[in-house]
């Protein structure tokens, strides 16, 4: 799937809002929201979120995790822990992201906010890069991603599962051809080798 | 404009609700988009989703344009015929790429009445192959000599890759996939938990999609 496209799935999230308008509930497709009511608190899909924001109509309310400290603590857990840590959002960086890029103003601190959960995901991908590595080397055909968010996994899509999927044809292949084996596997590592460049 | 009265499903008695069919439809889509193969059709849902848009379209022309709630509206529905868009193509895509072998499973299934494709699909099916083997005659076959004439179809299928590694997410707790090892024939068996997330071959997960006991991701 295409970035947008997980960002579009992102944005059916539940956030918070203060409008500044006041009107009666909205009854839409996915469920109603409202009523609206000017200084006081709703929660509508992020998607309505950011189109209000962009015609001026709304504050964004930063969710609960979108804070300095909270996010300091996630990094600092997932520093230390070898295994993905599970982080307050299925999709954190569609919503920070989202947020961020058109409600700067209504978040606290945002650009201290941007720099840590920018570091979190450095931290998440290059853990991400070292387990596919292990995976690979393992050879092995399973593998378990628990806390991985749909962005991060989608991330590795292009190059993970192909490269399992040639790793399974050129074990079979060996299997079939046991004699030829040896020759087959140099053969293999060149072609893997030049692929990566 | 504001009631969006329960909605039946022609198929079955239960009333199932607007909110719920959009679930649906974007699981169907997210599953679809990610699964080598094609997977059974969710015509009732697509069907009911489009009557909704319609009769929601029909109110919002009555609201003055610019009403902010008419904006709303429109973006959802906008959303909403996106995944029915990109749901069908994803499909048609599908079905162009692996005609053959797909024309030859479904007729087995219509006889057991577990079809995958809609009435329309198939027909698609029928006509596209039909099509495929006028152009390859007219073009190239019918100016060969008599012996080199024949066109085997089924020689020209091309087969999804039902090995292929996939990312998924448990939605339910199950016990005991077995994972196939060709390799070394030995059998591997896994549990999943509910919630937890893999990657692993297609093959032995596919009816765990089907079902809806697993979600692509």
């Amino acid at each position: 799937m295409d970035p947008y496209e997980i960002e579009f799935i992102g944005e059916n999230r539940i956030s918070s809002i203060i409008p500044n308008f006041t009107y009666d509930k909205i009854y839409l497709i996915c469920g109603e929201f409202g009523p609206f009511r000017a200084g006081l608190p709703l929660n509508v899909p992020l998607w309505l979120a950011i189109m209000l924001k962009q015609k001026q109509k709304c504050r964004i309310v930063p969710p609960e995790w979108m804070d300095i400290d909270v996010l300091q603590n996630i990094k600092e857990e997932e520093k230390r822990s070898r295994f993905f840590t599970k982080m307050p959002n299925e999709h954190y960086m569609v919503e920070a992201k989202l947020i961020l890029g058109v409600a700067a103003e209504d978040v606290p601190n945002a650009a201290e906010i941007k720099t840590i959960i920018k570091d979190i995901w450095d931290i998440r991908m290059s853990k991400l890069r070292t387990s596919m590595d292990a995976l690979m080397k393992s050879g092995g055909s399973y593998g378990r991603l628990d806390h991985l968010t749909m962005m991060e996994i989608n991330s590795v899509k292009p190059l993970l599962p192909s490269a399992m999927d040639e790793l399974y044809k050129i074990k079979m292949m060996t299997k079939r051809a046991p004699t030829a084996a040896n020759l087959n596997n140099s053969t293999f590592s060149q072609s893997g080798s030049s692929q990566n460049t | 404009m504001d009631e969006i009265s329960d909605i039946v499903v022609s198929d079955e008695e239960e009333e199932i609700t607007a909110d719920v069919v959009l679930k649906t439809l974007q699981t169907a889509w997210q599953n679809e988009r990610l699964a080598p193969e094609i997977l059974p059709h969710n015509n009732d849902m697509v069907e009911c989703m489009l009557g909704q848009i319609q009769h929601m379209e029909r109110n919002i022309n009555k609201l003055p344009k610019t009403d902010l709630r008419a904006s709303i509206h429109k973006m959802e529905l906008s959303r909403i015929k996106f995944i029915i868009c990109n749901y069908l193509r994803t499909r048609l895509n599908k079905i162009e790429k692996y005609c053959i072998h797909i024309m030859n499973d479904e007729k087995q299934r219509i006889e057991t009445g577990t079809n995958y494709l809609t009435l329309a699909e198939f027909k698609y099916t029928q006509e596209y192959i039909a099509n495929m083997e006028g152009h390859l005659k007219k073009v190239v076959l019918d100016k060969m000599p008599g012996n080199m004439k024949s066109l085997e179809m089924n020689k020209m299928a091309v087969y999804p890759n039902l090995l292929t590694h996939i990312f998924l997410k448990a939605n339910t707790s199950i016990n005991g996939v077995v994972l196939e090892d060709l390799v070394a024939d030995q059998d591997e068996e896994i549990d999943l938990e509910e919630g937890s997330q893999h990657i692993l071959q297609y093959k032995p997960i596919a009816d765990l999609v089907k079902n809806g006991k697993v979600q692509l991701v």
